[in-house]
């Protein structure tokens, strides 16, 4: 054993792509029980498309799933679709550096929004007709403005479909789960490999029925894995009230301190949370990416699919602590066993109280195999391991694999959603319409099966290019954010406004864009260097965090669309109403719910989960 | 689609549950194996429950009719389609 552990140090210290394994603690030793387990789930994954592969007769079928799922099966698909790799570890990794006031990107940040685009945006949804989001715009508006949704939601499904790929590669070598069974230099390539062969198999095969099913696997799976996790967790540290004593008072409540940006661990103050994360930000992403949306519009009927965001809204309000808490736990862990060395650091948060690390590793160098040293010569944790660790530290061999296999399922829902989403939009939106527009049926599922794969093949470049290039992550999620913030306004005119031309709504899109890149280029966050920071016109604003400048970014951005928008609607010619029925509030007859009684109505589910929001915000406050 | 969902769900339930379950019942002995989940045989309990779960999703998924294969006439068939 000991001359393997040599062996693998000497090896990692050649071979970049090996770089976690000496940091022990981060490695698995998984027996046959834990690889069946997971071999069973990929069984079942190519299965569900198999068994699904007859179904797909027309291009209905295989991109809108026949719209003829129930609704509770559309609302599972609807938050795992979003549940991917960067959530999961990434809201594990944000709970043990902020917090349970990440949860607040899961409250505020999500649940009213998915009850607006339940009760007030899917009848137009829906009921237009219309197959994609681009092509309600295109019917809403006029093809410009569909045009540049269609283009830029394309490249930026695949792109992050990429980077799910990346993360689930790199957190598969991370673990060495394929150690001494694929040489190590090649577990990331074989893993993004294999990942791009099961995605591709089971879309290919089911299309969105096979992408939503195995949604609805995986949401089961989480929390399967997870929720054995934090309960086993929650007892190592003593639970809540072990949690509170153990951290301080800042990371164990969702709203302290939040009247100041530098009182609380996020950096920005309510104004800022509640405008940019709980209405630009969520509104914007809930209520207009078609990446959740087509999960909604694959439901049986008008009513189901206002149901599909309300029923979603349930199980995301309460992932926080299947998600976040391990984060929590994973920190007071440390802290407990370690509690006679006093920790002598404070530079991760800028808070007085000083922050534990509990059982986190420290983050380590690829290249020189050594401990990253921030510039206070302070050690640089590395957070995104927050739950992965926690499944080696608390789970034995067995469920390990169960545990496993939940990430695995988020990572693969991750990506499906994004190729199911770009198929359908370069099919319907990008090929009908400006490539091929008379093709029969049969040429369109055909186009949507080769869409699938080269969205994969696409998405397998993205991710060798987030390898290749340090800082592309950082600059991706940045564009993500300056094409996503002022999206909303458009929409929101666009439904509520019938006075809303197809002009205005393209001049506004553009101008809120530019907005975004601007105030971007304007301002920066904390002591960071001008550059992908921000900052790179001039300086004339700091913020206290990235996260502070991300939401002002947002909220800039929608204003400037909204009022661009309005201004130009004003100016130029509107569309006569007639063809705007079933497109603008005004105009479209209230979906008939006579035969509903009052608590089948959608609006009745809606006030329900606001009130279930309000009780956690209070109780977590 | 004529697959309900309920079927392959409760069966991958089923057979991971089971998994775990008869694993658990072999190794019950093993208090070192279940030292990190302090001292409690998490695959035995955990597995019980997943293989229950499954059993109830399966039996469910079974009885009920999801809905007629192939439905007929699509909901889009009965309305023109949009033009484009």
């Amino acid at each position: 054993m000991l001359d393997a552990e040599l062996g693998n140090r000497l090896h990692s210290a050649r071979h970049w792509s090996n770089s976690a394994h000496q940091s022990r603690g981060t490695r698995v030793n998984l027996s046959i029980i834990d690889w069946l387990i997971m071999l069973v789930y990929f069984v079942f994954v190519l299965g569900i498309g198999f068994a699904l592969k007859r179904y797909m007769r027309t291009s209905n079928d295989f991109f809108l799933a026949g719209r003829s799922i129930p609704a509770w099966v559309c609302g599972l698909a609807f938050i795992s679709a979003n549940l991917g790799a960067q959530e999961v570890i990434g809201m594990g990794a944000s709970g043990a550096k902020y917090g349970i006031v990440t949860s607040q990107f899961y409250w505020i940040g999500a649940i009213p929004a998915m009850a607006f685009v339940g009760i007030f945006m899917m009848p137009f949804y829906y009921g237009s007709k219309a197959r994609s989001v681009p092509e309600f715009l295109r019917l809403r508006f006029d093809e410009k403005t569909r045009a540049i949704n269609a283009f830029s939601f394309a490249i930026m499904t695949v792109l992050s479909s990429g980077i799910s790929m990346y993360a689930m590669a790199l957190l598969i070598q991370t673990l060495g789960l394929f150690h001494g069974i694929i040489p190590d230099q090649y577990v990331f390539h074989v893993s993004v490999i294999l990942s791009a062969l099961i995605v591709l198999g089971y879309i290919f095969l089911g299309g969105l029925t096979s992408a939503i099913y195995n949604e609805v696997l995986q949401f089961f799976l989480i929390v399967a894995g997870f929720a054995p996790l934090v309960w086993i967790g929650l007892r190592n540290v003593g639970g809540w009230q072990g949690i509170k004593q153990t951290l301080p008072a800042t990371m164990t409540h969702s709203w302290r301190g939040m009247a100041h940006p530098a009182t609380n661990t996020l950096g920005v103050e309510w104004v800022g949370l509640a405008m940019g994360l709980g209405f630009v930000l969520s509104f914007g992403y809930w209520c207009t990416d078609f990446l959740v949306i087509q999960r909604a519009m694959a439901a049986d009927s008008e009513i189901s699919a206002r149901r599909v965001p309300l029923i979603a809204a349930i199980p995301k309000m309460f992932f926080p602590f299947l998600v976040i808490l391990p984060g929590l736990i994973a920190v007071s862990v440390t802290s407990h066993a370690t509690s006679v060395q006093p920790v002598t650091y404070s530079a991760q948060v800028p808070l007085s109280e000083q922050h534990p690390h509990g059982i986190i590793p420290v983050k380590t160098d690829p290249i020189h195999n050594q401990p990253v040293i921030d510039s206070k010569g302070l050690p640089v944790y590395n957070y995104d391991l927050a739950i992965p660790v926690m499944l080696l530290h608390f789970f034995p061999t067995g469920i390990l694999g169960l545990g496993l296999t939940a990430l695995l399922a988020s990572f693969m829902s991750g990506m499906a959603g994004n190729v199911t989403a770009f198929n359908t939009v370069w099919t319907y939106d990008i090929y009908q319409s400006y490539i091929n527009k008379r093709a029969s049926d049969e040429h369109y599922l055909w186009m949507g099966r080769m869409a699938t794969i080269g969205g994969v093949v696409l998405s397998v470049a993205a991710a060798y290019l987030v390898t290749n290039f340090n800082n592309i992550m950082d600059a991706l999620q940045l564009v993500f954010s300056i094409v996503n913030a002022p999206l909303f306004a458009t929409f929101l005119l666009g439904m509520f406004w019938k006075r809303t031309t197809g002009h205005g709504a393209f001049t506004g899109l553009v101008a809120g864009t530019l907005a975004a890149l601007v105030h971007h280029g304007l301002t920066i966050p904390g002591d960071a260097a001008a550059g992908i920071h921000g900052g790179w016109i001039t300086i004339v604003h700091h913020y206290s965090s990235d996260m502070a400048q991300n939401f002002y970014t947002a909220i800039f951005a929608f204003s400037v669309n909204l009022v661009v928008t309005v201004l130009v609607s004003l100016v130029t010619s509107p569309r006569p109403d007639s063809e705007l029925v079933g497109l603008v509030y005004s105009l479209t007859p209230q979906p008939e719910e006579g035969h509903l009684e009052w608590y089948q109505k959608p609006a009745t589910l809606a006030i329900a989960v606001l009130v279930m929001l309000i009780a956690l915000n209070l109780v977590f406050a | 689609m004529g697959l309900d969902i309920r079927i392959p769900l409760g069966l991958i339930f089923l057979i991971i549950g089971g998994l775990m379950s008869v694993y658990g019942l072999l190794t019950r002995h093993a208090a070192d194996l279940y030292a990190k989940s302090m001292g409690i045989n998490l695959n035995l309990s955990w597995g019980l429950l997943m293989f229950v779960f499954g059993a109830m999703m399966f039996l469910v998924g079974r009885r009920q009719k999801w809905q007629d294969d192939p439905v007929n006439p699509r909901p889009w068939e009965e309305h023109q389609a949009p033009r484009h």
